[in-house]
């Protein structure tokens, strides 16, 4: 939708399904664009011209999310090949920061938004569970950035990390019961001790285009 | 003679320190000197006066936080601090009526040089400095602008009920007086608020917002102090507009300098401790020397004193936690406490002492309703208006409840009352007015606010913070949550904090960490590990305290805990550090520790008895383990080679069977019955363990077959898949190897180990991985009497039963084993023996009910199969008559 913010209905209408003013749609339209290179859609590629995401140790798994057609409310499973502007500000409209007079309902929706996108980070294979194998991925990720750290450490953490939500999740477990994978349920429950409507949010607000993209 | 001695005290007590010294030094100097020969003992009150007070008052303070804390009703009601002022007012009225003068005063002095760096430095140390710098743009607004604010609104308007008149002809003071006055009243204390708000337990942002306020906003504090004290001295006429000019420059100076100079000291302290390995006894000597030095080193150049502190103690607790041993910690952690713990107490107290002294007071109504009316007006008004417009930036916006509390936070303590004693009465003419308004307003924010801010915040109620420890999964997801939102601000485009902190971070870890760490420690250093270590560690704490009950179980067994250990980490797991094993309060442990510490091991090296003041040697205890640990060691080498062959088959099905079982898994091993215990070992040792102890008369006094079953009750534990999973243990066990710095731990050496009595129908077969990190004396023994048990040894793969063993004939080493062999057997049973002739019931076994039903009907031919090799069943058979049957 490159030509999307000429027409101020169709702004209007973005704004109305993601929650962002118009002037916010207006900075993200115009850092859409220096990512996509003027082009109308963006392609995993054009995520290598954000320098200082380079560092990141989870880069792929985040500009994987962009991708997903679960978090694009899509599909519920793919990847899709490129994303356009109105794709691009749903992913963002995740990281809105909550606003005063939203009512109970509204905030519990949206925290379970925030954190299924989260979810759907771990859940890389999208079949409702975060297995062992795809947390050890993501710890070694997570630790990749540490290199005096082996594969091994990752390993026994995510192990650590997948023990512990199963005595978190389960309790006290049946004998031949075993614990597959954390459920997005499971996933909820280990949440309720951080307040991610706290911390979940980006302010889009005030956006300077930096110079230093391309 | 108190009052004779009090006022020489006085003086002292100003400046403490340096009388100190050479009283002490010449103290025994002067003792032989002055009087030979005519006396055998000699009164020297003088000498010791100064330091004797000192300790008087603190152990006096620190004996009322006793009495205190005997009725937990008035203490859930009543803070400390409100307490210990009352304390003081109590000992202050009994000085003053014994002296007919007031005593024992708060002196300026004395506060600012010794009483407050240690509360400075505790706060600034143990602050929560992930939240401290998320909330600093806050915190900074309200320190700054907020006392700004305060004083010069308090000020004015005491001038203008000045201006009314209504206050007093004898308040002798004009516009900059008030100011002056202003500027000292206005400041939240932060001794008064930690002491008030840890009792609270509000929610985190809201307690780091105001005692980050706190202590932010001695900065303003002393530079408006001395500004307007200045302004004061010079007269106001004389005031000229570079003067103010100056004062807001000092502002900027003084805050950032002191900070500054905070920084600088925390970088020396972080690089010292880098090379303190070989001394660590005096490295937590470190850590308040240099503190205290910033502190005296910001105060010596007239800085921010507390701000120097406080960064100093935030920004190097990272790498001083990391270069430093952790005994030092220990001990870096419960110093500071204590000191700053003491420190508050004598305040407090010496806050309620001082308000007796009435010739210091002029009382002026007007003044001090005045004073409390505006406090608390301003300071109401000020947060509402500042939280205005701090809502419009901040994410996470404050709402109503948390404005009042914060308003109503306000405390005032100690530092005003320094301050305004530290007035020159001379020029400051209304000062008397003003140390009684202070007074007044101390006690009022701290006794009734104090008292009632738990009753409003439960009556408001805010949300409190809730205690509970970080989650391993928490912490994973809070750091890929970090990432994702630092990649969302990249990919936005908009440099935000987070854009900042994660290339903080990145700059951190590239250069700072790599110069003021440890390499070892820089290696390690990893929040998410550290955090799973923690966790390791809490866990085999409350395996150990869970074996309480389960204590029967682990003889045993003995090596379960190191299944335990196993599924933690190996790398933190010294539990001789933590010594946990001292909470078994059994009798059974008591008489186990005798036998170890006195029958079993005898140490082949003579150690002296040394004293040394630089190095805390490593105990008796410690090296017993070492050293039989290296026997082990050799002797498991040799024996491993001709073993190995049987044990691989074995291994690996092992292996393959639990990562088929690795999700089942649970950490929940430490808190589940004591049968877990066993069920954890079977599939730690992935191989059969077959303890079948046949014992006779002659044996069973000494041997573990204490158990004995006249009726011949096999206990057997079988690892089979059903156990195994109920106890969810198996996937902890390879799941978690520790990686890289598992001390040098045995090889993973699993023996079949026929023993043969010197009784032929005596059988024991052990087969065990080695022990990896097990509590001390269970270690020990288990592997005492694996060692013993290994001298005997010879690879049992060929042989089908336990009783093919029995006809084998007697090693040649294995009489002389004998002895030290019966002594480690003996150890699990000190209380079984008594209960011997009716065992087959015995009621000490707390697993013998969990284990009755494994038994598996056929436990003849199981036990003969899983005698070998590669069955990766345990089976432990006490039963000599079943014994015989068999053969």
């Amino acid at each position: 939708m490159g030509s999307a913010h000429s027409m101020p209905e169709e702004i209007q209408e973005l704004a109305d399904k993601t929650g962002f003013t118009l002037e916010q749609i207006e900075h993200l339209h115009r850092r859409f664009k220096q990512i996509s290179g003027d082009q109308r859609t963006i392609r995993k590629e054009s995520f290598d011209r954000i320098p200082d995401l380079e560092f990141n140790p989870i880069r792929s798994k985040i500009v994987r999310a962009f991708f997903d057609k679960r978090n694009l409310r899509q599909a519920s499973d793919g990847l899709a090949e490129e994303i356009n502007f109105e794709d691009f500000l749903t992913i963002m409209s995740y990281f809105r920061p909550m606003e005063m007079n939203m009512d109970e309902e509204q905030l519990d929706h949206f925290r379970k938004e925030k954190l299924k996108f989260l979810f759907h980070m771990y859940d890389s294979d999208n079949d409702g569970k975060i297995t062992l194998q795809e947390y050890r991925k993501v710890v070694e990720e997570l630790l990749s950035r540490n290199p005096h750290l082996e594969k091994e450490s990752a390993r026994s953490i995510a192990d650590g990390a997948m023990m512990e939500a199963a005595s978190i999740c389960v309790g006290q477990m049946e004998p031949d019961q075993v614990y597959e994978g954390i459920t997005f349920e499971d996933f909820l429950k280990m949440w309720q001790g951080i307040d991610i409507d706290t911390k979940m949010h980006v302010r889009f607000l005030n956006m300077e285009p930096i110079a230093h993209c391309h | 003679p108190r009052a004779r001695d009090a006022p020489s005290r006085r003086s002292g007590a100003g400046a403490m320190q340096p009388p100190t010294g050479p009283a002490l030094a010449s103290a025994p100097e002067s003792a032989p000197g002055a009087a030979p020969g005519s006396s055998l003992l000699r009164w020297q009150w003088r000498e010791v006066q100064a330091p004797c007070l000192v300790a008087g008052w603190i152990l006096v303070a620190s004996l009322a936080k006793i009495v205190f804390q005997l009725s937990k009703k008035v203490t859930s009601v009543v803070p400390e601090s409100c307490l210990l002022i009352l304390l003081g007012l109590g000992l202050g009225g009994i000085v003053l009526a014994i002296a007919k003068r007031a005593e024992y005063q708060l002196e300026p002095s004395m506060f600012f040089l010794f009483l407050l760096p240690p509360i400075v430095l505790d706060s600034g140390y143990f602050m929560p400095s992930r939240l401290f710098f998320d909330n600093l743009g806050a915190i900074l607004t309200y320190a700054v602008i907020g006392t700004l604010w305060n004083s010069f609104a308090t000020g004015a308007a005491l001038w203008g009920v000045k201006q009314a008149g209504l206050m007093d002809e004898g308040v002798e003071a004009g516009l900059m007086d008030f100011l002056l006055f202003g500027s000292l009243i206005s400041a939240v204390d932060p001794v008064a608020v930690l002491a008030i708000f840890e009792e609270v337990h509000i929610n985190e942002t809201l307690f780091i917002i105001v005692f980050g306020e706190s202590l932010l906003n001695d900065a303003v504090t002393v530079v408006l102090y001395k500004v307007f004290n200045s302004f004061v001295e010079m007269g106001p006429v004389h005031v000229q507009a570079t003067d103010y000019l100056k004062g807001v420059a000092s502002f900027f100076v003084v805050s950032l300098g002191g900070a500054a100079v905070g920084l600088l000291f925390a970088f020396l302290l972080a690089l010292i401790t880098r090379f303190t390995k070989r001394v660590r006894i005096i490295e937590p000597l470190f850590v308040f020397l240099l503190a205290y030095m910033a502190y005296l080193a910001a105060e010596m150049v007239s800085l921010s004193s507390i701000l120097a502190v406080t960064f100093c103690g935030i920004c190097c607790k990272k790498y001083v936690e990391a270069n430093i041993s952790r005994k030092s910690r220990t001990t870096v952690k419960y110093t500071m406490k204590t000191l700053a713990s003491s420190s508050e107490t004598v305040i407090f107290m010496f806050l309620g002492i001082s308000a007796v002294d009435t010739s210091k007071w002029a009382w002026d109504t007007a003044l001090v309703l005045g004073t409390l009316l505006f406090i608390l007006l301003f300071r109401a008004v000020g947060v509402i208006l500042q939280t205005w417009v701090l809502n419009h930036f901040r994410l996470m916006p404050l709402d109503r409840i948390d404005q009042v509390v914060m308003s109503y936070g306000g405390l005032r303590g100690a530092v005003a009352f320094a301050l305004v004693i530290l007035l020159d009465g001379a020029k400051v003419r209304a000062k008397d007015y003003f140390v009684a308004t202070t007074i007044v307003v101390v006690f009022f924010t701290v006794l009734v606010q104090g008292l009632t801010i738990k009753p409003l915040v439960k009556w408001l109620k805010v949300k409190r913070s809730d205690h509970h420890k970080p989650t391993l999964n928490e912490e994973l997801h809070e750091h890929a949550f970090d990432h994702i939102l630092a990649a969302v601000e990249d990919v936005v485009g908009h440099h935000g904090y987070r854009y900042w902190r994660d290339k903080w971070e990145q700059f951190d870890k590239r250069y700072l960490s790599q110069l003021l760490m440890r390499k070892s420690a820089y290696r390690l250093k990893d929040e998410i590990w550290d955090v799973y270590c923690k966790l390791n560690i809490r866990d085999a704490i409350s395996f150990v305290d869970q074996t309480d009950r389960a204590t029967s179980a682990l003889w045993l067994c003995p090596a379960c805990p190191s299944g335990e250990r196993e599924s933690g980490s190996g790398a933190c797991l010294d539990l001789q550090v933590i010594d946990t094993v001292r909470s078994r309060r059994d009798k059974e442990d008591a008489v186990m520790h005798h036998v170890l510490c006195g029958s079993l091991y005898k140490p082949r090296r003579r150690y002296k008895a040394s004293y040394s003041r630089h190095f805390i040697s490593p105990s008796a205890q410690e090296r017993q383990d070492k050293e039989i640990f290296q026997q082990n060691m050799k002797r498991r080498l040799e024996t491993f080679k001709s073993t190995k062959h049987n044990v691989c088959s074995a291994k690996s099905k092992a292996r393959l069977k639990k990562d088929g079982r690795k999700k089942v898994s649970s950490l929940g091993v430490a808190e589940s019955e004591a049968c877990t215990y066993r069920a954890s070992p079977s599939s730690l040792l992935a191989a059969a363990v077959l303890v079948a102890v046949d014992s006779d008369d002659e044996e069973s006094d000494s041997s573990e077959t204490e158990k004995e079953d006249d009726e011949g009750i096999i206990f057997i534990a079988r690892a089979t898949d059903e156990i195994l999973q109920g106890k969810k243990a198996s996937g902890s066990l390879d799941v978690c190897p520790s990686p890289r710095i598992i001390p040098p731990s045995p090889t993973s050496a699993e023996k079949e180990l026929p023993w043969k009595g010197d009784r032929g129908d005596l059988a024991v077969y052990i087969s065990s991985e080695t022990t990896k990190i097990v509590p001390v004396d269970m270690q020990t023994a288990w592997k005492q009497s694996i060692s013993s048990l290994e001298s005997v040894a010879s690879p049992p793969g060929a042989e089908p039963g336990p009783h093919a063993k029995t006809l084998a004939g007697p090693a040649p080493e294995e009489r002389h084993m004998m002895p030290e062999q019966r002594t480690c057997f003996q150890f699990p049973n000190p209380l079984l023996r008594s209960s011997r002739p009716q065992s087959a019931s015995s009621p000490e076994r707390t697993e013998q009910p969990e284990l009755q039903p494994l038994m598996a009907p056929d436990e003849h031919g199981r036990m003969s199969t899983s005698a070998g090799p590669s069955n990766s069943r345990w089976l432990i058979q006490f039963n000599r008559h079943a014994r015989f049957s068999d053969g």
